[in-house]
């Protein structure tokens, strides 16, 4: 019996503000254990929550980017818990009416087709604390706790790890586009929760929903359900049904191991949340948000193919958002330049970083620079030249113009017949190369290249060598 | 519905943590005598299934949205001022894993 699967996800989004979501806390990643609290974090009597303004906004920049409802009535619920890890008791989400209803996302399916997802629901809630569980107790840090979150609910219209991956990629390219969030899996700001059944091909019946846990690379999560779908179907086909249960993901032995088996499901009582009235945003105000949302992956993808790069080469610059900015920066003064700017922040920027082992936004180089490389690179420098000028750039800072200058970098001639006298030259002073070439020995020909550019100091530019050479060699 | 007596307050305010007068408690007894007749003098009333439970006593709304902007948190040792244990600066507790 053939399967298919069907697979939906969650995702957390912790957004990038600069305080909470219902207090005025710092929202930082990395501050020491307690120092981003305030009262209303721990639950002291008589706090209230506050709305932050900007979470709103960057929900809606979202909900917008994934072809959403927008309500512009914003409502809060509270999600009943008793738990450590957040001390109200009760967690503020929005459970009846979430920001954003009925929207998609087209994504590139295993067959490299466009493929459409629907989403279900986008909705604003806050961050529970960080727990670090020991054997025998735990700590506990409330700086995330509070942290603002929007959580992204597809429909269940993904079949294979493939779809879930590239899914979570355009997520994560809109959220950190849209500048909503840092999007790192690897740190938890975009955290995946993926549920995955099977079902007899042609089936309409949904099977038993198994959970994944534990996914911090979107490589992860083909590979675990990739490993899921196969684990669930040798238990059908074994007559071994599969259980409802929570497993996580092993990222050493690439399988996923049992965490738990789900019991009922537990009653969170919601309830409208009464501390928060009913927020309305005038049309003006989403209109805004949207209108002053940052181009987002699509639209600068697009942009960049119209400007000349490969899409290869596009993708390259935007899987670093830091390097997209550099990119742009760049370019800004010289438009013409992208494809030569690009070529330097693929390869050489990018060697150089991987060398030094240091983040993009810690490169030491201004755009303006590296675009008067290119500038040089257009004018008929060679790229080599201009890759000295740019190593010597980054190793001792200063202008590009004053890098030529300490490096003696001269410009390259492509004059025909400034080149045609070298050539003639290195041919009357070589002729046994002459013999040799018309013998078949191409090596002979990059001889006299080597011969053309020593006699020249490096001043003439080699294709233009190679072609001269090429023309007078027929005639001898 | 639960009846609310003494027994009840002093149970629910020693889960909350915290303690009052024997005053303060049959004030809160009293107070608590009002709401119930209230909520069954409400209860009388025909018809009521046809109304969707409200949350706030009228139909409000508000535009108000905080700015984003950071305010001071609490010095560390004040956040942890109430913690029963502490390590590392950070709360310690009895493992409970959900």
């Amino acid at each position: 019996m053939n399967f298919e699967a069907v697979i939906g996800l969650e995702i957390h989004v912790e957004m990038k503000t600069k305080s909470k979501m219902f207090s005025g806390s710092p929202n930082s990643f990395s501050r020491e254990p307690n120092t981003s609290v305030t009262p209303f974090d721990m639950a002291y009597p008589g706090t209230m929550p506050r709305v932050n303004k900007q979470a709103v906004i960057n929900a809606i920049r979202v909900a917008n980017a994934l072809h959403m409802t927008i309500d512009p009535l914003v409502r809060f619920d509270r999600k009943n818990y008793f738990y450590s890890d957040l001390p109200k008791g009760f967690q503020i989400t929005q459970q009846f009416h979430p920001i954003g209803r009925e929207g998609y996302l087209d994504i590139e399916g295993k067959d490299g087709q466009k493929k459409r997802i629907r989403i279900e629901r986008i909705h604003m809630e806050e961050d529970t604390c960080k727990q670090l569980h020991f054997a025998d107790y735990s700590l506990l840090d409330y700086n995330r706790a509070g942290v603002p979150l929007v959580e992204i609910v597809s429909m269940p219209d993904m079949r294979n790890g493939t779809e879930a991956m590239h899914y979570v990629e355009a997520i994560r390219n809109i959220v950190l586009y849209s500048g909503t969030s840092d999007g790192k899996m690897e740190e938890g700001s975009l955290r995946v929760d993926v549920n995955v059944s099977i079902r007899p091909y042609g089936s309409k019946e949904f099977g038993t929903k198994v959970e994944l846990k534990n996914l911090n690379s979107t490589k992860n999560i083909e590979t675990a359900l990739d490993y899921e779908i196969a684990r669930q179907s040798a238990c059908l086909l074994s007559g071994t049904p599969v259980r409802q249960e929570t497993r996580r993901f092993d990222e050493a032995s690439g399988k996923t191991v049992l965490m738990r088996v789900k019991t009922d499901a537990v009653d969170y009582k919601y309830f409208p949340e009464p501390n928060i009235t009913p927020i309305r945003l005038s049309d003006a105000f989403v209109q805004n948000a949207i209108d002053t949302c940052p181009e987002l992956f699509d639209a600068k993808q697009e942009r960049y193919l119209a400007a000349g790069l490969s899409r290869t080469d596009a993708d390259i610059i935007l899987s670093n958002i830091d390097m997209a900015s550099f990119f742009e920066a760049s370019i800004a003064p010289k438009p013409a330049l992208s494809k030569i700017v690009a070529n330097f922040l693929i390869v050489e920027i990018n060697a150089y970083l991987n060398k030094k082992g240091i983040e993009m936004k810690d490169l030491p180089l201004e755009p303006a620079t590296l675009s008067d490389i290119a500038a040089f690179q257009n004018d008929g420098y060679t790229h080599k030249q201009c890759a000295d000028i740019l190593a010597y750039v980054l190793e001792n800072g200063g202008t590009a113009e004053e890098a030529r200058i300490v490096k003696k970098i001269e410009k390259q001639s492509s004059n025909d017949d400034e080149v045609l006298a070298f050539v003639t030259a290195a041919l009357d002073a070589n002729p046994q190369s002459i013999i040799d070439f018309k013998a078949g020995k191409d090596r002979a020909k990059g001889f006299l290249v080597g011969q053309v550019m020593k006699a020249a100091k490096g001043k003439v530019n080699p294709a233009a060598v190679a072609k001269v050479l090429d023309a007078e060699l027929a005639k001898r | 519905m639960k009846e609310i007596n003494l027994d009840v307050l002093r149970d629910a305010a020693n889960r909350l943590l915290f303690d009052m007068s024997d005053e303060e408690y049959r004030t809160l007894l009293e107070e608590f005598g009002v709401l119930t007749r209230q909520m069954e003098t409400i209860g009388r009333i025909e018809g009521l299934e046809g109304f969707e439970p409200m949350t706030f006593p009228f139909n409000c709304e508000t535009d108000y949205l905080r700015e984003d902007e950071p305010e001071t948190p609490l010095a560390r040792e004040e956040a942890l001022r109430n913690a029963g244990s502490v390590q590392d600066n950070e709360i310690k507790l009895p493992k409970v894993v959900l």
